[in-house]
């Protein structure tokens, strides 16, 4: 077996190939240039979700291609995940119990 | 033969968990990461268009926004190469591919001093136009978040640059070619998709 069938065989088990990894990075660089378009349109109310929803498609591309996420043990996904919805728990709590005291204390 | 099997799936110790302990503890660390960098965004975000003097970040009655979105979307597609970059690498070392892993991990490396550099440009260009930590709530929140992405940058290229060092060794990277890379790779990644999540909240949408 030739060293490239090693490499595409072995590629098949632990990940994507070369030329899957660039296509992902094009896609990213697409998904980046559309929420610039975004920011920069008239979309109203609707360009928070919009932009938010772009920005978490690319951070599960990211973590579930690139960082292999999606070929690895189940044992890191489930904590990286658990340790991600923590993190958005604290996150929300923290903006729902200070938001409204943030807009009435005197701030530079 | 052993550049054709360097790097494959190391043979670890054999664990109750079925996987490598030091993988563990990696993931184990980017999830504190998570909890660290929310606790940051969070405040960001809890203080957001909350300051009563300028420079404000986006326009705000009548005054220009110090946010210079076109430069920082240039830095985050330098940020997103340097992705595509490093899981080259991590192919490269577990295929075996010496030239390609080391070819990436520099590219990577160079791409990392990049995104550093245009921040030492934003940060040096704030600073001119009369905003640092002390002068209002979105200097204050601003800095503090997006330093401490800058200085994970800068440890992700130390740790990439002590790889690529070690790669020139005669004995290369050893047998565990691929997880050392592999494992690299982890904590680059997670700084691009903290930068992901900043480049939204801060420079995307407006306040």
């Amino acid at each position: 077996m030739s060293h490239a069938e090693q490499a595409s065989e072995v590629s098949e088990q632990h990940g994507l190939t070369v030329r899957q990894y660039l296509m992902i990075g094009a896609a990213l660089t697409v998904i980046t240039i559309i929420e610039l378009a975004v920011s920069y349109s008239d979309l109203g109310s609707a360009m928070v979700p919009i932009l938010l929803a772009l920005s978490a498609v690319k951070f599960v591309v990211v973590v579930a291609y690139f960082m292999h996420l999606r070929f690895d043990s189940a044992l890191f996904t489930r904590m990286f995940v658990g340790s991600f919805l923590l993190a958005l728990a604290i996150l929300v709590a923290l903006v729902s119990l200070f938001w409204a005291d943030s807009h009435t204390l005197p701030l530079k | 033969m052993a550049h054709a099997t360097a790097g494959h799936a190391p043979a670890h110790h054999r664990t109750n968990t079925g996987t490598d302990n030091r993988k563990l503890l990696m993931w184990f660390f980017l999830g504190s990461e998570c909890l660290f960098f929310g606790s940051l965004i969070a405040t960001y975000l809890i203080f957001k268009g909350d300051s009563v003097v300028g420079p404000f970040p986006h326009d705000h009655a009548g005054e220009k926004g110090i946010l210079d979105i076109p430069v920082t979307s240039t830095s985050t597609f330098v940020l997103l190469m340097s992705s595509v970059t490093m899981v080259l690498a991590v192919y490269g070392a577990q295929h075996g591919l010496q030239k390609m892993m080391k070819l990436s991990l520099l590219a990577t490396i160079l791409l990392g001093i990049t995104f550093l550099g245009f921040q030492t440009y934003e940060f040096r260009t704030f600073g001119h136009e009369g905003l640092n930590l002390g002068t209002n709530i979105f200097g204050a929140t601003f800095f503090v978040m997006t330093g401490f992405h800058g200085t994970h940058v800068g440890v992700g290229v130390i740790y990439l640059s002590s790889l690529l060092l070690a790669s020139f060794r005669r004995s290369g990277l050893g047998p565990e070619a691929g997880f050392h890379v592999e494992t690299a790779g982890l904590y680059w990644h997670f700084v691009d998709i903290v930068w992901i999540v900043i480049f939204t909240v801060v420079y995307l949408i407006p306040t």
